[in-house]
């Protein structure tokens, strides 16, 4: 199936779903559970009433507030992290039907549209749990500091306006700028691998979201200055050499982001970069 | 990073890592001022990443065709009906251009003219385009921006960020005037662990409270938890009945989503059912069986009123006349007599929102819209020191190309650096952003709310320096362990009673905190947003009190002693009933119509008995607000009629829509 | 960042960029030549030059191959080719190994082309390797223990003695004969696809394509060239797994006992045996 068709497929696919939606169904949801750090993960089965419009918060929602299992067993409100629930904060991500996504957008009639069909929620699958569906992403902030992802102004006083930019250029950077660092394209790289020893994420593999991030700010004209040190970073163990382009980030961002191309264009600057430093010498 | 506090060196906490709390953080450790930034969620996921709209700020152009910052700051007060603050709102204005400066310098990807210029677009409120946005996501950009120079201020080890964090207490040291903050009492949200914190000063940039009424356009962190939190440990809260409701949101299951106006700008029309209980599809439904709502109750406006009215119609057909369709809270927004095409070209984006969030194409299916709360301009009550601007009487009548009264330099409005400086009545309890009362009076234009934030965080981040450096308070880390034991021991035992509710388990619907809180947001709602009246009020007081008197006895579904969000939550729900019953309070008292507060058993203005602040303080005795009114700080402008297009000056189109577009 | 640290990050950066560019040359280079050569099995028979008496196509085509494997045999220098192209092969295999299993596949999730390429740049890398093994060991150092019915593979008789290895026997398919066939098949398969894909994504590696459409663009390219080598090495495969032993066999002595003109540049030489170097070819 090629991109575009992977696309369609599963856009018509929900599409369809959603035309055959069974008004005043329940859904089952089977959710992946577990008490906390090296706690042992267990499934747990809900009956949840789908009111109009329901997604997959107001599903868990429901569930807080009648947390009783298929068999009637009462336990805990599934825990979960979100906040802004319009796809722009990056918080709920989990994997649903096996696949990375985020919650709040995911709508119930597109995956479960007849009475009885089951849903599977389940934490995000390269970031250790802290409870439930709730996982602890510090390392994807960390990679941002790894990247140096800033512009480093002189200060925050009044000095005049930024550099100029065209309005081309800033549509480019633009659709970089709106990563919510959710972490999708990090859970479905086969690249990206699971990493709980703090001490060793600096070499593991960085992933797409802060490739994409040196990009944006290599593209700026004050950000520009801490290139060299974004490709020290990004040439090293868990660089950008450490992608081996099968190219799923791209298609599960859910923000659109052209991470393949940031990929590519940093492949560009690195070995521009080795070439510079193999004729400059060290800096 | 934490390890590396010295026990000897003065520090700031700040609560709230939105654009507010960000800008404050960056402000501060610039200064060289160590920082403890506590947020519940990491900062670049708070509430300000859905703001879309744009930020406000004079600009070059519009300054040639005869606008100027001071105008921008009498829209705000027109905007706000005078019940802002003026001088902060001044000063606000005048910073704004440097401020926009500063976040383009910062990288935000600003849109930009096809010479390279910030592209600018026409707002609610103003007839000159001077709000700058980044796409449909300035929120986004703008969070960001902050975040990023946070996070190098971080790498560098000057603000010690602590996500995942809940505050849960200031900590307060003696009493009324003498009453000092020293800290706060926070607890991990994944260890579970209750501890507090010494700092010279406490900035609270914690954002709105629109979860008070259930389902809001805001972010499910906004509780207005800690606001009430500082207001049941003695701050004032200012002006709590003012709360802006969006005509257009989309109802969700979860939450409400915003809706641009644009989708009526373009033809969109609104309407229910004729006939009452109607299920037919909306296509089934012939032309004139439809009861066009505004088109009918307003012939020579149409779809297009004021966002006031169409909020108050709408409200008004479903809630008192029971023609929602199906009997819900929604109307049709119908845009399916348009050619989809020409729809799809227009209005694209929002349109795509609309379908990802509720599976119907709105091109071929009419969307279905009902107001949502979305924004509140109440919130702790703060003060300032007026600048050099001090005319001896207020200015009138302002009009575009008018000479303007004053400059733009810091200071003119309010003076730069003085402690006070949207301080609290707490001394050392900053209130910066939403949470912050001054600014926008009984309405907030669009686009200025994120104006107001990053400016509070840049303005008055001095004042707090300033304030900590030379307010000649004894040092906090010289002060007695004893008070922050004690603190930390108050919100230990009230987590642990929580706790222990578990076990009780009665099992009765009416004590769980998700039925409580969902009783409240309904209540709330059809009480206390769009329309008001007395006796609805005073209904709804005497359900606030059933509510807290079940919140007393609330069984927790949870009793985990790691990561519990429903300890969290449930804590949450009973701050949330305190300020819903300032909210409702006020608003009983408030016998007028302004802004946002409409009353129709009062239906006008009174500007004899309240051209006021209401401000509500706690009375630790009753567990309820006592409500004072206290004179708008006013001097800067003259007070005069808000009715647009009337008097003012020869409205334009632009100018009917007098509150912002998001 | 410490002395020590920094050249970690050189030596990251230049194992990759090695690994990336030994697949291309000397690899994937040798990789085109050695399938051009072999696929003149099936098409050395427009090779009109390399004419004899009584020579039909099949005959043409045996004695195409024939001399090319001689001529390479014949090449100075051979063994600093070879060796080049071992330590290559070596180094990227290793690496690739490494690499490989530094990453953790997920199409069952994610079914996306591109993901089932990755997934199959890795696979195709572990047969590869495996292949070229069996390949090299059987025919070039002998272990004619692994090959069915014993062939032992000797340059001077090229087509005959690797027909023979690939069909089990010298008369014909044997059962287990047929399957090496089909390894070879699938082996020289995997081995097209992994350098054709591997081309592909090499072009982001070094930042060539960086566009989407560029790659796209690049992409189609790639594929014409592994549709093309595809082809060539089905049709060795294909060709060899089909020759008939005797034929080639006699073809092989017409060669050795006449002198047959293959190359009018050099009309009067005639083609000599040489005991020192030879390749797997
Ligand atoms: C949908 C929508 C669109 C909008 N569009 C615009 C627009 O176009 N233009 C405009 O000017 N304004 C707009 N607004 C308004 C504007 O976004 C907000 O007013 C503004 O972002 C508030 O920022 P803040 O910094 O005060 O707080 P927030 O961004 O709400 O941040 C609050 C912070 O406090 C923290 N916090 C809260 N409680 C606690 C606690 N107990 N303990 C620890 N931390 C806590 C949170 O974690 C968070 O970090 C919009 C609002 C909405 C809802
Ligand atoms: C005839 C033999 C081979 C050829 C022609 C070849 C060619 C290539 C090429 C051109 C690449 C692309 C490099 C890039 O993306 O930059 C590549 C990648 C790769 N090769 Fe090979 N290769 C061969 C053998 C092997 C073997 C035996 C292995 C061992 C498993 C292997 C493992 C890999 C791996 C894992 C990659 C992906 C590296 C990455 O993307 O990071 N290859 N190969
Ligand atoms: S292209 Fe690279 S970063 Fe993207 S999913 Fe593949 S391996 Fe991961
Ligand atoms: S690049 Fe896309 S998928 Fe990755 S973190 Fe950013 S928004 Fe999420
Ligand atoms: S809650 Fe913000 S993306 Fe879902």
């Amino acid at each position: 199936m090629s991109e575009a068709e992977a696309y369609a497929y599963d856009a018509e696919m929900r599409k369809a779903n959603r035309a055959k939606a069974v008004a005043g169904r329940s859904v089952i949801f089977k959710i992946k559970r577990c008490d906390g750090p090296n706690k042992p993960s267990r499934w747990e089965s809900f009956k949840v009433p789908i009111e109009e419009g329901a997604n997959v918060i107001s599903s868990l929602n429901w569930i807080a507030a009648n947390p009783v299992t298929v068999d009637g067993k009462k336990t805990t409100p599934v825990v979960w992290e979100s906040s802004c629930l319009e796809e722009v904060c990056g918080a709920c991500t989990m994997l649903i039907n096996g696949r990375v996504r985020q919650s709040c957008s995911c709508l119930i009639n597109e995956y479960a549209p007849r009475e009885g069909d089951v849903m599977t929620l389940e934490p995000m699958s390269k970031f250790p749990v802290i409870r439930d569906l709730w996982v602890d992403r510090a390392r994807l902030f960390h990679n941002l500091t790894r990247i140096k992802a800033w512009v480093p102004i002189d200060g925050t006083y009044n000095m005049g306006p930024g550099p100029k930019e065209s309005h081309d250029h800033q549509q480019m950077r633009y659709a970089l700028s709106e990563c919510m660092s959710c972490g999708c394209c990090l859970d479905a790289c086969p690249q990206f691998t699971k990493q709980e020893d703090e001490s060793k994420w600096d070499s593991s593999f960085i992933g797409a979201h802060a490739i994409s991030q040196a990009r944006y700010f290599n593209e700026h004209d004050t950000g520009k200055q801490l290139k060299a040190d974004r490709m020290d970073a990004l040439s090293g163990a868990g660089g950008i050499n450490d992608c081996g382009n099968a190219q799923n980030c791209v298609k599960v961002c859910p923000k659109g982001i052209p991470l393949t191309e940031s990929i590519g264009a940093i492949g560009r600057s690195a070995t521009i970069h080795a070439i510079k430093q193999f004729f400059q010498g060290k800096k | 990073m934490a390890d590396e506090k010295r026990a000897d060196e003065k520090r700031v906490i700040v609560v709230g890592g939105g654009l507010a709390g960000l800008a404050a953080t960056i402000r501060i450790a610039e200064a060289g001022m160590p920082v403890d930034l506590f947020s519940m969620v990491p900062v670049k996921r708070s509430h300000s990443v859905c703001a879309q709209g744009g930020i406000n700020a004079c600009n070059e152009v519009a300054r040639q065709q005869g606008y100027s910052e001071y105008q921008h700051f009498d829209e705000t007060l027109i905007g706000g009906d005078f019940l802002n603050d003026q001088h902060p709102v001044l000063e606000m204005t005048n910073w704004a251009p440097k401020i926009i400066d500063l976040l383009d310098r910062m990288g935000v990807p600003f849109n930009r003219s096809n010479e390279g210029f910030r592209d600018l677009r026409l707002f609610g409120g103003s007839l000159f385009k001077r709000t700058h946005f980044s796409g449909a996501t300035t929120g986004q950009q703008l969070l960001y921006a902050l975040d990023e120079q946070t996070r190098r201020f971080a790498a560098e080890g000057k603000v010690n960020k602590k996500e995942f964090w809940e505050f849960l207490w200031p900590i307060v040291e003696g009493a009324g005037e003498n009453a000092r903050c020293v800290g706060i009492v926070a607890q991990d949200m994944r260890t579970m662990q209750i501890q507090s914190f010494r700092a010279d000063a406490v900035v609270m940039a914690t954002g709105g409270c629109g979860l008070v009424f259930g389902k809001s356009t805001n972010s499910v962190i906004c509780t207005g938890g800690a606001a009430s939190r500082c207001y049941q440990a003695g701050a004032w809260y200012g002006n709590a009945e003012m709360i802006q409701v969006h005509p257009t949101a989309i109802p969700g299951a979860d939450k409400c989503r915003l809706m641009s106006e644009s989708a009526r700008g373009e033809g969109g029309r609104v309407w229910v059912p004729a006939k009452k209980g109607d299920t037919r599809k909306p296509r089934d439904i012939p032309e004139n069986e439809r009861y066009y709502i505004l088109e009918e109750r307003y012939p020579k406006y149409g779809n297009l009123v004021p966002r006031d009215i169409a909020t108050r119609e709408i409200f008004d057909v479903c809630v008192n006349e029971g023609m929602g369709i199906n009997g819900t809270n929604q109307v049709y927004l119908d845009l399916t007599h348009m050619d989809p095409d020409y729809l799809t070209e227009k209005l694209g984006g929002i349109l795509d929102i609309y379908e990802k969030f509720v599976g119907d194409d709105p091109r071929f299916t009419p969307m279905r819209i009902f107001p949502a709360v979305h924004y509140s301009m109440g919130g702790l009550w703060t003060t300032y020191t007026p600048g050099e601007y001090q005319p001896d009487s207020p200015i009138s009548g302002f009009k575009p190309g008018d000479p303007i009264p004053v400059g733009n330099e810091p200071g003119m409005g309010m003076e730069v650096g003085a402690h006070n400086n949207a301080m609290t009545n707490i001394t050392g309890l900053y209130a910066f952003g939403e949470v912050n009362f001054a600014y926008h009076g009984a309405t907030r234009l669009g686009a200025n709310a994120l104006l107001s934030c990053i400016f509070d965080g840049l303005c008055n981040g001095v004042s707090v320096v300033n304030f900590v450096r030379e307010g000649g308070h004894q040092p906090v880390f010289e002060l007695d362990q004893a008070v922050f034991d004690a603190a930390t021991k108050q919100e230990q035992d009230k987590h642990d009673k929580l706790l222990d509710s578990t076990s009780s388990g009665t099992g009765d619907r009416k004590l769980n905190p998700y039925q409580i809180a969902f009783e409240l947001g309904e209540e709330m709602n059809a009480a206390s947003t769009v329309v008001k009246t007395g006796p609805r009020l005073e209904k709804c007081l005497s359900k606030l009190d059933e509510l807290k008197e079940r919140y007393s006895k609330v069984e927790l579904g949870d009793g985990a002693m790691w990561t519990n969000q429903s300890l969290s939550f449930t804590r949450a729900v009973g701050d949330m009933i305190i300020i819903g019953e300032a909210i409702a309070k006020a608003g009983l008292l408030r016998e007028e119509s302004r802004g946002s507060h409409y009353r129709t058993d009062f239906p006008e203005r009174n500007d004899d008995k309240f051209w006021k602040a209401s401000v509500a303080k706690f009375n630790k005795d009753s567990g309820k607000s006592d409500i004072e009114f206290v004179d708008v700080k006013a001097g800067l402008v003259k007070l005069r009629p808000r009715d647009y297009g009337k008097t003012e000056s020869n409205a334009a189109p632009a100018q009917k829509e007098p509150v912002g577009a998001s | 960042m410490s002395e020590n640290a920094d050249s970690m990050q050189t030596r990251h950066f230049l194992l990759r960029r090695l690994h990336s560019l030994t697949g291309i040359v000397p690899i994937g280079v040798f990789l085109i030549v050695h399938l051009t050569t072999n696929s003149t099995i099936a098409w050395g028979g427009l090779n009109t030059r390399a004419q004899s008496e009584g020579f039909g196509w099949m005959d043409r085509a045996i004695a195409t191959f024939q001399h090319e494997v001689s001529f390479i045999n014949n090449m100075p220098l051979l063994l600093l080719i070879e060796v080049t192209l071992w330590s290559a092969i070596g180094f990227h295999s290793i690496l690739g190994v490494y690499y490989a299993i530094s990453g953790k596949g997920n199409t069952g999730a994610y079914k996306y082309s591109s993901n089932f390429r990755y997934a199959l740049q890795r696979i195709t890398g572990y047969f590869g390797i495996f292949f070229i093994f069996y390949h090299v060991a059987t025919l070039r150092w002998g272990w004619t223990w692994l090959v069915p019915g014993g062939t032992q593979w000797s340059h001077e008789a090229a087509s005959s003695t690797f027909a023979a290895a690939i069909q089990g026997s010298t008369d014909g398919f044997t059962a287990v004969g047929f399957l090496v066939a089909c390894f070879y098949f699938l082996g020289v398969s995997a081995l097209v696809f992994h350098f054709a894909n591997g081309l592909w994504t090499a072009a982001i590696t070094w930042g060539i394509t960086i566009s989407r459409p560029a790659q796209k663009r690049w992409g189609v390219i790639c594929a014409g060239l592994g549709a093309g080598l595809m082809l060539m090495a089905w049709a060795s495969v294909i060709g060899f797994a089909t020759l008939d032993y005797e034929q080639a066999s006699a073809v092989e002595k017409t060669m050795h006992g006449e002198q047959i003109h293959l190359n009018t540049d050099e009309p009067t030489e005639a083609v000599t045996l040489t005991e020192s170097k030879e390749i797997d070819g």
